[in-house]
């Protein structure tokens, strides 16, 4: 993500005319390192902020509105969302060729021990391993840890530093953005999806349509949570992309597998506490894990998944104000 | 914001918001079957009354085709004597003509002519309309228009004719490759509701509940209970034993052998748990039965008994070996073909694999 081509019609307070010109010459922000806050001390020499023009900072929210106005059409219209689209446009593609198989007749096709497996089974399944175990911690990752860590690698992040605005607003509105970007991809095509799946099997709209809005608020809640986690090691680590990879696709795997209390460390714990669905035997990994099963009460779940948002998002926030981001020359 | 991701959050948010009303919709009112899932069952269910006793479906082809119709025959079960006494009587041919059929017992008439033929056949397959009506009339038949169907009534020529004639019999096309077979009555009842639209049973959400959970079979029947119990007419000392039953349902699986599943559901859990003791009681005495024959007993274990809450369900296989096991008489009387060495056909030994 890069804030080198900032959309025309937003603008974000600026302490004077200068300061609406990237290039910022002069600017002691231009250097290589930042340390602390831009926006602190006194006036820069030769900085075009010094001076009557100077305007008073925004609040908090305000801040960070406009960084999530100004993120929202990048992160949206970016590479990265055509990779989104492929990743999320699967299971939906796989669900139409379901129903299109189904129209033509060829309705017993799925099966599980001989017997045909209902739409509502299949969409279950489709939530539990296409989306929550892999297309939310996969979402999660990519955006998550790109939010400070690509401005830091296109070298674009002094322009949002020196803004006079926190940088905490800026993660925050960043994080806003990736959470409108992903929650409007993932959740429609959730909703096709059981549009397409869930009469498979003669099963019926209105039986699943509860289920349905709880797999919807906790797809919504998945995101946040492994958002605002790989947001926090996007801003701390310097290879966030990998840490993110290894966390959601080695550690939560093994946590969850293992017995005791390490799984309490993961999200997918809390998360599938949640699932309205019951878990489908995809092998030996599903059998440990229901001999070894204890379930948190959906009071803990949600209790603590919030918790771990605010938690990690207010720790990123820490992490991007303190650190000291040396951009590679 | 650019206008373009203005564009795209309010397409998402119209796609999220659309899907969730006609899920909404379904939950408090209902969706159409069909809107977005095929319709469960045979297209022929447009034809049968909502307020209809019993469906019955049977896919002729694959029965007629079926191992285990050809060993029966072997041992003298099914014989030509009643499919030609049809060909000889409408022209059809049950086993090249006919496809599938769809039968109901219509409650009304039932109710109304208890003598009168209250049934219907709905016959799909190929059937050339020309020559039947000619055969038709050959035997002295008269055919008649009725709202744009052809209806074919059987004449007074020889004695079948006449018990044809008073039980109110009659054959009409309704549609290319659709023929209906029985009462009169019911026949210009059903073209009567498919002219008006009325309701089906299609429109009866228990019994399509039923009929969707038959799928794959290659004969169902599902009905209200009192439906069999009057026509049965049971004693009274066992229909009072017989917990309070609603629905009932009956389905198989031809193949080497025969699957069969057969539910029933109760008007209550606890009507549902005496019924499975009794039906419990039954197929231990049936076990005790088979004790006498231990090669039969083996072949046992296949009766299994299931269901929860307000559903009981009971389902038996019966295999060509125990087929073999329970007629050594008929083949050994000399009554009846000897069977030739058991050959199974490739698809039944995969299936039972």
């Amino acid at each position: 993500m890069s804030t080198t081509t900032p959309d025309p019609n937003v603008t974000l307070p600026t302490a004077g005319p200068a300061m609406s010109d990237p290039a910022m010459p002069g600017s002691a922000m231009a250097g290589p390192a930042m340390p602390g806050s831009a926006m602190a001390g006194p006036a820069i020499p030769g900085s075009a902020m010094a001076g009557p023009l100077m305007r008073e900072a925004p609040p908090f929210v305000t801040a960070a509105l406009r960084v999530f106005d100004l993120s929202l059409s990048q992160m949206l219209w970016s590479r990265r969302t055509i990779f989104l689209g492929l990743v999320v446009g699967s299971p939906v593609a796989l669900g139409l060729m379901l129903r299109i198989l189904d129209a033509f007749g060829f309705t017993g096709s799925i099966r599980m021990g001989g017997a045909p497996v209902p739409g509502a089974a299949v969409f279950g399944s489709m939530i539990w391993l296409l989306y929550l175990r892999f297309l939310v911690p996969v979402l999660g990752v990519f955006y998550g840890t790109s939010l400070i860590a690509d401005e830091v690698d296109d070298k674009t992040v002094t322009y949002l530093f020196v803004r006079p605005i926190s940088r905490s607003a800026v993660l925050v509105g960043k994080y806003l953005a990736y959470v409108v970007t992903t929650v409007f991809v993932v959740l429609p095509s959730v909703v096709v999806l059981y549009l397409c799946v869930q009469p498979l099997g003669h099963g019926s709209l209105a039986e699943g349509f509860m289920s349905l809005l709880i797999d919807l608020g906790l797809l919504g809640l998945g995101l946040a949570a492994y958002g605002a986690l790989f947001a926090m090691i996007g801003a701390g680590v310097k290879r966030p992309l990998v840490a993110g990879l290894v966390f959601a696709f080695g550690w939560e795997q093994l946590a969850m597998a293992l017995p005791g209390y390490l799984r309490k460390f993961t999200i997918a714990y809390y998360l599938q506490a949640l699932v309205p669905h019951s878990m489908p035997a995809d092998g030996l990994g599903s059998a440990l894990q229901a001999l070894f099963r204890d379930v948190p009460s959906p009071t803990t779940s949600l209790s603590a998944i919030f918790a771990m948002i605010v938690i990690f998002l207010a720790i990123a926030a820490w992490m991007v104000e303190k650190r000291e981001y040396v951009l590679e020359q | 914001m650019t206008g373009k991701t203005r564009y795209f959050l309010v397409g998402s948010a119209l796609v999220f918001f659309v899907g969730l009303s006609i899920g909404l919709v379904a939950y408090y009112g209902g969706v159409p079957q069909g809107l977005f899932a095929a319709s469960p069952g045979p297209a022929e269910l447009k034809f049968v009354p909502a307020d209809a006793a019993i469906v019955a479906y049977a896919n002729v082809k694959q029965v007629m085709s079926s191992d285990l119709r050809q060993r029966l025959r072997q041992f003298g079960g099914p014989t030509d004597e009643g499919r030609n006494e049809i060909k000889t009587a409408t022209g059809i041919d049950i086993e090249n003509d006919i496809e599938y059929v769809v039968a109901f017992m219509d409650k009304r008439q039932a109710d109304a002519a208890a003598n009168n033929t209250n049934g219907l056949v709905l016959a799909r397959g190929q059937f050339d309309q020309g020559r039947l009506e000619a055969f038709a009339r050959e035997k002295g038949a008269t055919v008649e228009d009725y709202k744009g169907k052809r209806l074919i009534k059987p004449g007074v020529n020889d004695a079948e004719q006449v018990s044809s004639h008073e039980r109110g019999l009659a054959v009409a096309f309704l549609g290319s490759g659709l023929v209906a077979i029985g009462g009169d009555a019911v026949i210009r009842r059903v073209i009567d509701g498919s002219a008006a639209s009325a309701k089906t049973a299609r429109d009866n959400p228990e019994m399509m509940k039923l009929i969707a959970d038959q799928r794959d079979a290659s004969f169902w029947a599902v009905g209200h209970f009192d439906a069999i119990s009057s026509q049965a007419k049971l004693p009274q000392e066992v229909t009072d034993r017989i917990p309070p039953i609603t629905w009932f349902s009956a389905s198989g699986h031809v193949n080497g052998g025969v699957q069969v599943m057969v539910k029933a559901e109760t008007k209550s859990d606890e009507a549902a748990s005496n019924l499975r003791d009794i039906v419990r009681g039954f197929v231990a005495l049936a076990k005790m039965q088979a004790g006498n024959r231990p090669e039969a007993q083996a072949l046992w274990p296949s009766v299994e008994m299931g269901g929860t809450g307000k559903t009981v369900s009971l389902s038996f296989g019966v295999t060509t070996q125990l087929i073999d096991v329970m007629t050594p008489k008929k083949r050994d009387s000399g009554g009846a073909p000897k069977p030739a060495a058991p050959k199974k056909p490739e698809s039944s030994e995969k299936s039972a694999k």
